[in-house]
């Protein structure tokens, strides 16, 4: 087991190198910097800028070396700890992350615990009585969450809200509650303005979950140990969770690593809609103006946080799945 | 008998209401939040906080304190809203009609006869925020910082084409002294861009820069910057920058202090009463009436600023939320959220303006663009009318890029010539351009052969309603003879383009509708904004000699016109000049427009007194700050 994960964290690595080189990339690949946006929006407002003032700023910020150099450096502040500035708010970007990413990484956790709780029952239930009126609705219902796009969704919940009940629903706290420290009243404050986000995302997601499992599950109940274990007279709740179930969860299992970033690029969106202050509008935003430091430090902890978050499935599938440990004996 | 006493007692129940209504605004003068501070010794009195001459602005009523005035910026970045609100203090500014430029921290004023030299009187006792005095050494060093080659900014202080330096003469008098004449030089500062000279306090700012802290780029380091100008940009930046907002402890003197300051991750940005404000209504009470302002930050998606405007959760606002989609949704939520719609006139002129590049490196299309016969066959196979009642709901009215009726440059024959859609005057215009072949498709070919196809480059994230309109366009055209394919970009390739000059056009709206003479961007090659003759703007106004072509003659002639502009004394001068300006735009027709910008409306809620219920639109004139929002009150 140990090997396992030695092997897995020295892979890790190594990808996290690979991605953060095309993560840079790709943010320089846009015509134009920073600069260039910045004075699109001078010029917009009737500014006029002389062209050697910018050459200086660019200067200043070091845009104008070339490509690798500008990589380097970055990469070796981020050893350092130091993630760059920010162009645009001329601040440390990592002080403008970290409180943004927790509230990213709160939110989407919370969407995939209860995605996985409705998805669950619903599942398992869908495949034991399967084509039952139950089955059909549960799907039906899981089909139009997928169905529904998530911005849209969000958009339904918050007119309703305003019609039925009179109240802006947006934001993660009412305005009292914004630059509180943590106390209990605050985290119910909290729990009222964020179940909105966390059931848009999560609908998003229980269809497919209900549908991978209830199709395990169905190869699972028909096999031999199965029909056994009921011979033997278990209970029926039995002979379902203890061995089918388990099986069925596998490619669920395997899949968490993917979930984190999927969640966090499908939230932008919802988030911008929604007012909500994680960090997909910020990525968004730093991206159109071309803020790169920012950009590159939200894309590359994304990264981080998928390839954590396949290590983690690595290991739940280990545990839950010994013929898994068999390949790096 | 009876009837004196009746007499007697109406006149004393008259005198008791007059005193009462009196009384308090008279015993006030300033906000009774600062009472305590003032007798606990923490604030001076308020006859030493104001200046000797205070300026007074009038409202319609006396107001009376308190309150919070809610609205939302869109996302982090929306410095813009800031200083369209709360940062417009500059030496002068404009009257309420956008006409006279009055008196604002200058109370006075004297320009030499060549507008040259301009000579100031700053209003006696005018105190920053922080209680310190306002000085002509923060002018000065606001100059000194704008022309500092290490501190790079852009602004009339540190312009080339007219350098320019200050005098001062004491306290309160001080001279700006150009090398060229800038007889629109009083525009220009009560315009938004005069913050740049009251933005910088010495005394605060001073102590990042080396020449007066010789720790300064020790102390940069220490606090985590390269250079001691990344630390004075962070902590004072220039006039309207969005970190000028971040940092709480720099003292302005706007009538608003920060409290929450404007940072990447703030949800929410707050203000309170500056108590040394130097502006007072009628009676002599302190201003602002308001106490707080409070500015909900979205995180770049305007839905839930709508829903709280419907919600009558916004005070007064127009910026963002007004919408042309928005509006029937406005007008219905009325009753219910308890406020109502004001009417909001836009500078621009134009809905959209097609620029074709006349400076095209392609010499085929360079020779089609220029022929003014081509341009006008354009306008002519154009049905504005459909595209009004399309894309606008019928608002609006066929219209050329021309100054807006509501300005003193509105000249009809401008403003509608080639309007009407007429295919067959087209078709004249195109064979007069020498378009006479057409393709199987029925486009037109161009002398070397290939079909006259246009590209036009838009950006439909700015403006949703050109896609709609380009669209409508392109039918209208492709029926006539002429290609356009639509480049919806982004912003920055947008900018990245214009020097290289491969682009065929671009559209815009029509800025410039009411500031002519601010902002002739598309009357005559003019900035870097005149994208159509993007290579003679770089001539004239000699930014980037590389690219810089010499103009034709009747562009020469309008710029030789301008600088005279620049130089006239007199408004009536400059009025002539720029008129004649516009007869050689309305000869050369250089670039087309679709329709009148219709008025857009602002949101105000019926207990805000004292608002504008019209009020003019743009960056120039920044509403509604230059409205004075510092008379409003709530009932």
């Amino acid at each position: 087991m140990v090997g396992f994960i030695i092997n897995r964290f020295i892979a890790m690595l190594l990808t996290l190198v690979a991605v953060s080189i095309v993560a840079f990339a790709i943010i320089q690949l846009p015509p134009g910097d920073y600069l260039t946006s910045y004075i699109a929006a001078l010029s917009a407002t009737g500014d006029q800028v002389d062209p050697r003032v910018i050459e200086n700023l660019r200067n200043q910020y070091g845009l104008g070396e070339p490509f690798l150099v500008q990589y380097w450096k970055w990469i070796t502040g981020i050893v350092q700890g130091n993630f760059g500035h920010s162009f645009e708010w001329k601040r440390p970007v990592w002080e403008l992350i970290w409180g943004r990413l927790g509230y990213s990484i709160l939110i989407e956790g919370m969407a995939v615990i209860v995605m996985w709780f409705i998805a669950l029952p619903i599942g398992i239930y869908a495949a034991v009585r399967k084509y039952s009126l139950g089955d059909y609705l549960a799907t039906v219902g899981g089909f139009i969450g997928l169905a529904i796009p998530n911005f849209f969704f969000a958009l339904i919940l918050m007119y309703l809200a305003y019609t039925w009940f009179g109240t802006t629903m947006g934001g993660l706290f009412s305005p009292q509650f914004e630059n509180a420290t943590w106390s209990l009243p605050r985290i119910w404050d909290f729990l009222g303005h964020a179940w909105a986000p966390v059931l848009v995302l999560a609908t998003a997601g229980t269809a497919e979950l209900i549908r991978i499992l209830r199709a395990n599950l169905l190869d699972e109940l028909k096999k031999p140990y199965v029909v056994t274990a009921r011979a033997k007279g278990l209970p029926e709740w039995k002979v379902v969770l203890k061995y089918p179930v388990r099986l069925a969860l596998n490619p669920l299992v395997s899949t968490i690593g993917w979930l984190l970033p999927a969640l966090v690029s499908g939230s932008v969106i919802v988030s911008v809609v929604m007012n909500l202050p994680t960090a997909g509008p910020m990525l968004l935003r730093s991206l159109t103006t071309q803020d790169m430091y920012l950009a590159g430090a939200i894309i590359l902890l994304l990264s981080v946080l998928t390839v954590i978050g396949t290590l983690i499935s690595d290991i739940l599938l280990a545990l839950i799945d010994p013929r898994i440990r068999y390949g790096s004996r | 008998m009876r009837k004196d006493n009746f007499f007697g007692l109406t006149a004393a129940v008259a005198m008791a209401a007059m005193m009462a209504a009196a009384g308090p605004a008279l015993a006030q003068q300033q906000a009774p939040s600062l009472d305590e501070l003032v007798s606990s010794g923490a604030l001076p009195p308020v006859a030493e906080r104001l200046p000797s001459n205070p300026l007074v602005l009038e409202g319609e009523s006396v107001g009376k304190y308190g309150g919070t005035w809610r609205m939302g910026l869109n996302g982090g970045g929306d410095n813009g809203l800031i200083v369209k609100t709360v940062a417009y203090e500059g030496l002068v500014r404009y009257d309420h009609e956008w006409k006279t430029v009055l008196p604002n921290l200058a109370e006075s004023w004297e320009v030499s006869p060549d507008a040259k030299e301009y000579t100031f009187k700053l209003r006696e006792g005018v105190k920053w925020s922080d209680g310190t005095p306002f000085t002509t050494a923060d002018i000065a060093f606001a100059v000194e910082m704008y022309q500092d080659p290490d501190y790079a900014a852009g602004s009339w202080m540190d312009n080339k084409n007219n350098p320019m330096t200050i005098k001062v003469i004491d306290d309160f008098n001080f001279t700006f002294i150009f090398e060229k004449p800038n007889g629109m030089f009083l525009e220009t500062i009560a315009g938004v861009d005069g913050i740049h000279a009251t933005s910088l306090q010495k005394n605060y700012c001073s102590q990042f820069h080396p020449t007066y802290n010789e720790n300064a780029e020790a102390d940069a380091k220490a606090a985590g910057f390269d250079s001691w100008a990344l630390y004075l940009q962070d902590r004072c930046a220039w006039g309207w920058e969005t970190i000028r907002f971040a940092n709480p402890d720099l003292p302005s003197i706007y009538a608003w202090v920060i409290e929450t300051p404007l940072t990447a991750n703030a949800q929410r940005v707050t203000w309170k009463r500056n108590p040394y404000y130097w502006k007072t209504d009628a009676e002599g009470n302190q201003l602002p009436y308001i106490d707080n302002l409070d500015m909900r930050v979205s995180q770049g998606g305007v839905e839930e600023l709508t829903l709280a405007a419907l919600n009558g959760e916004i005070d007064f606002q127009e910026r963002h939320i007004a919408t042309t989609t928005n509006k029937p949704l406005f007008f219905d939520g009325q009753e219910a959220g308890g406020y109502h719609l004001g009417e909001v006139i836009p500078s621009a002129s134009n809905t959209l303006v097609l620029q074709l590049n006349l400076n095209h490196l392609d010499p085929v299309k360079r020779e089609l663009y220029n022929n003014k016969d081509f341009r006008i066959g354009i306008s002519h196979a154009i049905d504005r009318q459909e595209i009004i009642d399309v894309v606008f709901t019928g608002q609006g009215e066929p219209f050329q890029v021309a100054p807006r009726p509501e300005s003193q440059f509105y000249d009809e024959e401008l403003a509608k010539q080639y309007t009407e859609f007429d295919p067959d005057a087209a078709a004249e215009h195109f064979a007069a351009a020498g378009l006479t072949e057409k393709n199987g498709d029925g486009i037109y070919l161009m002398s070397d052969g290939n079909p006259a196809k246009i590209t036009v480059d838009v950006i439909s994230a700015l403006r949703p309603e050109w896609i709609d309109m380009l669209e409508i366009m392109q039918l209208q055209l492709a029926a006539a003879g002429v290609e356009i394919e639509l480049n919806n970009i982004d912003r920055t390739l947008f900018y990245e383009k214009r020097p290289a000059g491969e682009f065929d056009a671009q559209v815009w709206a029509g800025d410039g509708g009411i500031e002519a003479l601010q902002e002739p961007r598309y009357y005559f090659p003019f900035s870097d904004e005149s994208v159509w003759a993007y290579r003679w703007a770089q001539w004239f106004n000699g930014t980037r000699p590389e690219i810089a072509e010499e103009p034709v003659d009747w562009a020469k002639q309008q710029m030789d016109l301008y600088n005279q502009v620049r130089a006239a004394g007199t408004p009536e001068e400059r009025a002539d000049l720029f008129n004649q300006i516009l007869a050689i735009t309305k000869e050369e027709f250089p670039v087309i427009g679709v329709s009148l910008m219709p008025n857009s409306y602002s949101i105000i809620r019926n207990n805000l007194k004292n608002a504008p219920e019209s009020m003019f639109n743009a960056w120039l004139f920044p509403t509604p700050a230059s409205m004075d929002p510092p008379v409003w009150y709530f009932e």
